[in-house]
């Protein structure tokens, strides 16, 4: 059985105390299923996770799709999943404001 | 990955990243982190995992990479600290079985502490839960040039 995770939120405190995600365009290396990615993307303008295990991102996207159908206005479009690792970022310079190194590297 | 993917990992990080971008780098800190049986009232320790080597060299590496590219110019590190982050299992023995599958090249659970946690938790109220209070690291990190 999986364990709970940091149920105190102390994650994303300590990751909003660090950085300011208001409207900011994020990267995010290594998102796994997008536990993290969920406690700051709504407060992104851009974000794109970077995983290169498809069974990860597969439940990432299963969790985008359910939170888009919750709160459709608040994530279409703006929030992305693709599979890649930090050696090869297939996206242009200078475009995000943040890059998230995510329990990874 | 070796020291030189991983400053090439930094690099296409910092190309991708606008100027004064900020790198947060967050991963968990290997510390004997602590097996803990949490009920309401109270908290037992029950002891402590052992890092495996390989772990401890894997991080190791990741901050000698940091560093280097520090070195370079391409970063500067503005603000660093530590902080706790809990693993809650209903049972000992999922806490162990996990361990032993997803964690099994950088901790071990020893025997000896898996049966005190056993016993603490059995003694414990019915709402008692095992975790682990696992090390994490936050750095913030400016794009610099």
């Amino acid at each position: 059985m999986k364990p709970q995770k940091d149920p105190e939120n102390f994650e994303r405190k300590y990751l909003f105390d660090f950085a300011d995600f208001t409207d900011a365009r994020v990267l995010e290396i290594g998102c796994g299923d997008g536990r993290l990615t969920w406690k700051y993307a709504p407060a992104s303008s851009l974000t794109v996770g970077l995983d290169p295990d498809f069974d990860e991102l597969r439940l990432a996207r299963a969790d985008y799709e359910v939170s888009r159908r919750d709160r459709p206005s608040d994530l279409r479009g703006r929030v992305h999943f693709a599979r890649a690792s930090a050696y090869h970022i297939p996206l242009p310079k200078e475009t995000f404001d943040i890059a998230l190194l995510s329990w990874s590297l | 990955m070796e020291h030189a993917s991983m400053v090439h990992a930094l690099r296409e990080i910092h190309r991708t990243l606008k100027p004064n971008g900020i790198l947060l780098d967050m991963r968990p800190i290997e510390d004997n982190w602590a097996v803990e049986v949490k009920s309401d009232a109270r908290v037992d320790v029950a002891g402590r995992l052992v890092d495996i080597p390989s772990g401890l060299a894997d991080t190791a590496a990741c901050f000698e990479a940091l560093r280097d590219v520090e070195a370079r110019g391409w970063f500067v590190q503005e603000r660093a600290e530590k902080f706790t982050f809990f693993y809650y299992w209903d049972m000992p023995s999922e806490m162990k079985a996990y361990i032993e599958t997803e964690w099994d090249s950088y901790e071990k659970l020893e025997d000896e502490v898996y049966q005190r946690a056993s016993s603490l938790w059995a003694s414990a109220n019915a709402e008692a839960r095992v975790r682990v209070h696992r090390k994490m690291w936050l750095a913030r990190w400016r794009k610099t040039n």
